[in-house]
């Protein structure tokens, strides 16, 4: 649990972060949007300290962090830094081994994590242990970053913009995967970033930042539903709010009995009523999915496949409700 | 690239070796620049102890050079230091433009003739070039690698002996080539105040109007130089990579 208190900076007159407030429970992840210069990053670095705040207090699980020895504050937390900052003169095995190494833990300990966490990210240890930094592209050198910040299994995770510089194909597949371990190691996250989707895909909560204030802090839902005035209306979008709510939700949350409809024949799955084959959604698919495929395919109604078998059925009604402005 | 050094290293010791260890070698060459009947090769030291002395004394204050320069440069980089930087420019600047030779001049009377002032004048002389190297080098190391070092939980010591020090060592090492190289040449100076080295090959050219000696002189103390700064930049190189 990370519970920030009116934590405020100021260099020189400018203030930076200017008296913001709020926590994070154990296991979720706040996402920190916001434009640049918003005091995003220096929310973070007062976090672990390496920025010192004006005033205000941190709390990690109930300690105030400023009481707390630096190194071991630091060495609990996590810190995926803006820009990388990996060690030029280090190899990638090296780089991960960090935090481990300071922490004392035994070589083979740390060379298998090393190696656990280069195949989580999708490094084969044998090619990228031994490369040093500079032979990596920008992505590798990413994931070289994120992983050496979860190294040593830290309960608290400073995130600032690490899926920046990937192509969309590997951000989705790295959120996904970032998503996974996550939820596997109930890290508490707070994660900075420019971009409104990885927030909504990611974060449990988002709290939106405009020069040096938190204007407001929501839900992913609660902030398209209801965004405030102004800059929160900007940066959310409302355009396309629908489809955002709708990526919110899954298939499973909506789906219901199936009927006698569906015939699966072999491999493909037929609609009695139109005769036509059709494919089935994934119980995990997310309504936005199901509603693109919907309009595409021109149908009302969409079987939900689990195995090979019919499980339930998705109407467009539904649907459409779900992604709705409430009544 | 590399190759070439290493050929260029193996050409200039193979030269220098030659010279200092069968400088009769040499004696169609030398015989061009001096009046028949004049002795051609320098025999009143063996060439070679001469260069061993002329290596001590720029080796040992080198490492007297390197090591205040080097704890200087760190010195003024940190945080608690940096109000010493302007004493610390001072001092090495001065050191470097102070003429060797009025260093020579006024050691003297302190610590007498011979090896003792030479070493103090090479070494104030040393100093300038690996202490702005040294400045340089640890200013160069990128903010975030340095941000990464302090939010991952390294102690300062930490990070300066296993991030910023290797980071900067290339430039580091430069900085003491250069400075090598240069108190090569000026080691030849000691020989005025009596400390043994090739100087006084030079001198003694100088003194009977000898260009042979001169010659002698100048090349065994040129190809050292070039020797040392070959293997220097393969070194540099090393610790680069
Ligand atoms: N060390 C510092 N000294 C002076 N001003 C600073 C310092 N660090 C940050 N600032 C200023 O504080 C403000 C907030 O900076 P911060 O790095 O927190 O922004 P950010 O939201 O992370 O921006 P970005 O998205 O571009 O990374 C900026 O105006 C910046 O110029
Ligand atoms: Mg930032």
């Amino acid at each position: 649990m990370i519970e920030v208190r009116e934590l405020t900076k100021r260099f020189g007159d400018r203030i930076a972060v200017d008296g913001i407030s709020f926590e994070v429970r154990d296991g979720c992840v706040l996402a920190l949007v916001g434009t640049s210069g918003c005091g995003k990053s220096t929310t973070l670095r007062m976090i672990n300290r390496l920025v010192d705040p004006s005033s205000g207090e941190v709390m990690i699980d109930g300690r105030n962090a400023l009481d707390m020895p630096l190194e071991q504050l630091r060495l609990g937390i996590g810190y995926v830094i803006q820009g990388i900052g990996l060690f030029p003169h280090w190899t990638v095995a090296r780089n991960v081994a960090t935090v481990p190494r300071l922490m004392g833990w035994e070589r083979e300990r740390i060379e298998a994590r090393v190696s656990e966490l280069l195949e989580l990210f999708q490094l084969d240890p044998g090619e990228f242990a031994g490369k040093y930094p500079s032979e990596l592209s920008g992505g590798q050198q990413q994931r070289v970053g994120v992983a050496r910040a979860i190294a040593a299994e830290p309960a608290v995770l400073l995130m600032d913009e690490p899926f920046g510089a990937l192509d969309p194909i590997t951000r989705q597949r790295l959120q996904a995967e970032f998503a996974a371990i996550q939820r596997r190691r109930r890290m508490t996250v707070i994660l900075v970033t420019h971009d409104m989707d990885e927030a909504f895909k990611l974060a449990d909560t988002i709290a939106v930042m405009d020069e040096g204030r938190i204007l407001q802090i929501a839900s992913p839902e609660e902030l398209l539903r209801e965004p405030r005035q102004g800059f929160v209306r900007t940066l959310v979008g409302l355009d396309d709010r629908a489809l955002r709510i709708l990526s919110l939700h899954t298939v499973d949350e909506i789906r219901r009995e199936p009927t006698g409809r569906w015939e699966v024949r072999g491999e493909t799955l037929i609609d009695r009523e139109s005769g036509r084959a059709v494919n089935g959604l994934g119980a995990g698919d997310t309504l936005r999915e199901a509603a693109s495929r919907i309009i595409w395919e021109a149908v009302e109604t969409l079987p939900v496949l689990e195995a090979g078998s019919v499980v339930g059925e998705v109407r467009a009604d539904d649907v459409w409700a779900a992604g709705g402005r409430r009544a | 690239m590399r190759r070439g050094r290493l050929i260029g290293l193996a050409v200039a010791l193979a030269l220098f070796l030659a010279l200092a260890l069968q400088p009769g070698l040499f004696t169609p060459l030398l015989s061009l620049l001096v009046e028949p009947g004049t002795p051609l090769v320098y025999t009143r030291q063996s060439l070679i102890a001469l260069a061993v002395w002329h290596i001590a004394v720029v080796a040992s204050a080198e490492a007297v050079a390197v090591i205040v320069a080097v704890a200087l440069g760190i010195l003024v980089t940190r945080e608690k230091g940096a109000e010493f930087m302007t004493l610390a420019r001072m001092t090495s600047n001065l050191g470097q433009t102070f003429p060797p030779i009025a260093v020579l001049a006024m050691t003297v009377p302190l610590v007498g003739f011979g090896f003792q002032p030479t070493f103090i004048a090479l070494a104030a002389y040393g100093l300038l070039p690996v202490f702005e190297n040294t400045v340089a080098g640890l200013r160069g190391v990128p903010a975030t690698t340095l941000e990464a070092a302090r939010g991952m939980g390294m102690s300062k010591r930490a990070i300066l002996m296993q991030v910023e020090l290797p980071l900067a060592a290339p430039v580091i090492l430069a900085g003491i080539r250069i400075s090598t190289i240069i108190n090569i040449g000026t080691a030849t100076i000691g020989s005025t105040v009596g400390a043994k080295g090739l100087g006084e090959v030079i001198i003694a050219g100088l003194q009977a109007g000898n260009a042979a000696y001169v010659l002698q002189g100048a090349m065994l103390v040129a190809l050292m130089a070039v020797c040392f700064d070959l293997a220097f930049r393969s070194l540099e190189r090393r610790a680069f990579a």
